[in-house]
Parts: structure tokens; sequence; C-alpha cells
């Protein structure tokens, strides 16, 4: 069978979307490893799915919705939610600028 | 008083009789995390006793929780460093289901780094040990949890499955996983891993005791969306019902590739539950190696997804925190996910998940469950799984099926290998029917004890 693999130019575009910052080692072994897992699930397409459709949940719910006017007791408060944070300013969080 | 092993429901009796004070009953497994945890590494966090003033179903039982459930005001790493310094400003619907019920938390339990993996080895810090063989792993990833209960640390756990971590590492450990249906349970303020198949489950000593929690942390949640509203079954009850002629459903395919000793002991647990009047019946299933491949492109894609958020913006470490197994899995849910990939890659896997799923609803109409093995093997050494990309899957393989179409199954101890390691049966039920699996686990362990797999298990650590 055909061995699928990725350049390294790929891996660092997937990187890069990805938000991550590789190490040239990492790169290196991403590539190998990417290409032995994507070698074992192209055994997906020994099964025919022409007429199949896809699963978009397991157990069968359909529209679900919040009750119009209800309350969301669970809501935090301003404070609660800039516990975490190590970056703010009065009540926002504060962010570099966008180059 | 001796309470080494005592079930939760025992203990629970112990406090209404008032022969023994929350704060003691706390004390004494509190005692037995300092005795022993620096060698099991079972835990992240041990907190100390607070008392819990809700009269419930659970009054003064100490229970542990997996690192990866909010609770308020304490630390939740979901052994990532990433989240090393995050304390959730509220709890997961789960922990406040089991504090309403009158819990006392004992602590979190380590896990795989936002539980990718099936070992524990994947903790950032550091690996969990199975308590039958400290140099082994205690499988994953609620490694930690299985543990805990298997040394009677905790004298149950909640865990979390995605595809396995709860049944392999209950397996592996010796004691009983129940991974319920997807939607039974809410996963509100759980760290989200995969979403389309993430279940909050309990790790036990007897199968009443995991009804029992079952029944507490079960229903619709409106804080959950993808929680059912399906009225939750009183488990307790249920399990206690005389059911004498269940079909059982034995596949092939998943008995292929065992280890031998092992094979033997799922051939001899299946022979009692013929001899307690259930039928044996030859079905046959899509090969669980197309369920690999299903869950490691969903799921992979799933995760590039639910570990996009971490910005080290409005809380927790940023991107640089996180560690090689998530990084993998992030990049190739991107690639698989991105633009050209998309059709070839998540959307067939997404159809081959209603194959799986058509094919178990054929075969629940000629039988009410299923029966395999948890595992194919026994406990593995630790660093073994180091050496592959997705050795986890493998191990995995026959639990992914379930996984992959949302089914309950629970794993219960079946006896002990060569080398003298627990092996899991697992049995699989259809989408809301816990009670039928967990009456039938509750017939088999009435019957065999476990082959006295859970007592010696604690007696290790008298």
């Amino acid at each position: 069978m055909k061995k699928t693999e990725l350049t390294k130019e790929e891996i660092i575009h997937l990187a890069k979307l990805a938000g991550l910052n590789l190490t040239a080692e990492e790169i290196v072994k991403y590539q190998q490893q990417f290409s032995e897992t994507l070698d074992y699930i192209n055994n997906l397409n020994e099964l025919n799915t022409e007429s199949v459709k896809p699963t978009s949940q397991t157990v069968d719910l359909s529209n679900v919705c919040f009750e119009d006017g209800e309350q969301n007791k669970r809501q935090l408060s301003i404070n609660e939610v800039l516990t975490n944070t190590s970056s703010k300013t009065a009540d926002n969080f504060k962010v570099n600028r966008i180059q | 008083m001796d309470l080494l092993g005592k079930s939760v429901l025992d203990l629970k009796q112990l406090i209404s009789k008032k022969e023994i004070s929350a704060d003691e009953l706390f004390k004494y497994f509190h005692k037995r995390i300092i005795n022993h945890d620096q060698k099991l590494k079972a835990f992240i966090t041990v907190l100390n006793y607070e008392k819990n003033n809700n009269d419930g179903e659970l009054s003064g039982i100490p229970i542990s929780l997996k690192d990866n459930y909010s609770t308020k005001k304490i630390r939740t790493t979901a052994s990532a460093k990433v989240l090393d310094n995050y304390i959730p400003p509220y709890n997961a619907t789960v922990t406040q289901k089991l504090l309403d019920a009158g819990i006392c938390l004992q602590g979190k339990t380590n896990m795989d780094a936002w539980a990718h993996g099936s070992s524990t080895e994947t903790s950032d810090y550091g690996a969990t040990r199975n308590p039958w063989d400290i140099n082994r792993a205690p499988g994953g990833s609620s490694g930690g949890a299985a543990a805990a209960v298997s040394a009677y640390l905790s004298p149950a756990a909640i865990g979390s499955e995605t595809a396995g971590s709860i049944r392999l590492p209950a397996a592996w450990s010796g004691v009983i996983g129940l991974k319920p249906t997807y939607g039974r349970v809410s996963r509100y303020g759980v760290i989200a891993m995969g979403s389309s198949f993430d279940c909050p489950g309990p790790i036990t000593l007897t199968v009443e005791d995991a009804a029992l929690i079952l029944k507490v942390i079960a229903g619709h949640d409106k804080y959950d969306a993808t929680t059912s509203p399906i009225a939750v079954d009183d488990y307790q009850t249920e399990i206690k019902k005389p059911r004498q002629h269940m079909s059982i459903g034995i596949a092939d395919e998943y008995f292929e590739g065992l280890e031998d000793s092992l094979k033997q002991k799922i051939s001899d647990s299946i022979k009692v539950l013929e001899k307690l009047g259930h039928k044996i019946k030859k079905i046959s299933l899509i090969p669980p190696k197309y369920a690999i491949s299903v869950y490691t492109i969903l799921q992979r894609a799933e995760v590039s997804s639910n570990l996009s958020r971490y910005d080290g913006i409005r809380y927790a470490n940023d991107r640089t925190y996180f560690g090689a197994e998530a990084k993998r899995r992030i990049m190739l849910g991107t690639y698989t996910l991105s633009y050209g990939y998309y059709d070839a890659f998540y959307k067939k896997a997404q159809k081959v998940r209603t194959l799986i799923i058509e094919d178990f609803n054929r075969a629940f109409k000629d039988v009410d469950v299923i029966v395999a093995p948890t595992t194919p093997i026994t406990a593995l050494k630790l660093g073994e799984f180091e050496k592959y990309p997705f050795f986890g899957e493998v191990m995995d393989i026959l639990n992914e099926p379930a996984a992959v179409a949302g089914i309950p199954a629970i794993s219960i101890p079946a006896g002990l290998d060569k080398n003298n390691l627990p092996v899991g049966l697992q049995i699989m039920g259809k989408h809301f029917d816990e009670k039928t699996i967990l009456n039938l686990a509750y017939q088999f362990e009435k019957e065999t004890d476990f082959f006295g797999v859970i007592k010696r298990g604690v007696k290790n650590y008298e």
C-alpha cells in the first residue's frame, strides 16, 4: 500500500494553524508517526459507505434549546471569570495588540 | 473497627447506625492515602476533611474525583501543566450532584494528561503505579481512580471515559468500572476531550455501589445539551430483579489476538453465565479494528477543537506548556479537519460510525447484552506505551466500538492471568439499558465473588 507522508513544510504549517511551537526534532518525529497512523486509519476505505449518512451524535436528540426566559443560575460573575487570569484591567482581560 | 475493603453500601450503614462518624471515616481513608500514595501516586491533590451537611444517598462517604472534574476553589489540572495553576470558579454537575448527595471529597486523582492515553503515564505529574505490581501501569486514563479503589485509598471513585478510560484501568487494576450511555451523565464542567464520546462513570468494589453512584450522578442537565431526558432507572432495585433467561451475544471478532491465559478466564466466565441460566448466542460484529480508525480520526479532531481554547489569556498557562501526546493529537486533528482532507477522514469516519451503531442495533435485536474481554492482554510494564504513537488505541481495541456507538458497558473482574494480574470481562448493553448490564454483572458477582480478585487486591494494602 502507498505510504502517506507529510512533508516537513506541511508539519510546520499544521503547527502554525494549531498555535504550537515544535522543535526540529519533533517535526521529524511527527512526520514519521503521522505516516504510521494515517496508514492505519486508511483501513476505513475497505468499507463501503456510499449510501451511509454520517453520524452527528449517538443518542438521537434533536433541537435541544434553553427555554425562553429561563434563568442561567450558573452564570459566573465578572469577578469569578477573572480569577484565573494573569493579565486584566478593571473588568476586562488584557491582551496584546494584534500585529 | 476493621473497615478494610468495606463497600460504599457497608460504610453507609455504619454511618447511619452511628457506628462511625463521617469525620472518622474520612480520616481512616486519609491515613491510607498518606501511607500508600507515595508509592502508588494515585492522587494529584489530597484534601482535608470538610464537613458536608447535605443529607443524601452518600452522606459522609469519602469519594475521590478524577482531576478533570471541575471542583470549585480546588485546583483542577487534568494532569496537564497547562492547567497547573487553574482553580475552577464553579463545580462540574457531577461534582455538585455528589456534594448534594453528601459525599466528603477526598481529593483529585491522577490521569493521563487531558485523558489522552491508556496507561496514566502521560500525566505531566508522573505515572500512577498499578497496585497489583508497582512496575506496571494501572491502565488509563482514569488510572489514579482505579488504583485508588483497588488499594482501598477510596471506597469508590469517579472516573471518565472517552474510549476505554474507565473500563481499561478497572480491568487492569482488578476493580469494577462502568461507562454509562453517552448522555446519561452530564459532561458540564468536565474538562473536555472528545465531546461526542466523553462519559463520566463510577469505579467501585461492588456492582451495587456502581448502581448506587450511577443513580446519583445520572440524569438530564440543562447545562449539557447532550444529556438525555429519558428517566433514570432505580438501578439498585433493578439489579436485584431475578432475570434468568438473558440472551448473551458473543462475537468472534472480539476474541482475536488475546493472550492465552486471559482467554481462558474469559471462557470460564462465559461458562458461569451459562450456568446461571442464560443463553449464549454466537453473533458477528464489525471487526473492532475499524472502530480504532473511527475513534482515532474523530477523537483527534475533537481534541484539536477542544484544546484550542487554551490560549493562556483567560485562565491557565499558554500553549507552550502542552506535552508531547497533546501536541501529537492536536496536530493530527488539525490535519484531518483541514480543507481537502475533511471528506477523506472526518466525514468518512462519521459514516463508518453510523455503520458501527447500526451493527450494534442489529445485534441487540437478537441479544440482550454482548460479552467480551475488556482488554486483549493484562497490565503492561511501565514504559511499554511510549514506543508506539497510538498504542493506547490498540490496548483499547475492544473498548472503542462501544465508545464510538455511545452504548453502555461495564468491566468486571474475571480472575487472574498466569502472571497473577487481573483480567477484565466486559458486558455491553443497549443505549440507556444500564440496568440490564448491571443486573448481569450483579448475578456474576453473587455467583463468583469475582473469584476473590477484588478482596485480594485490597488485602495487598492492609
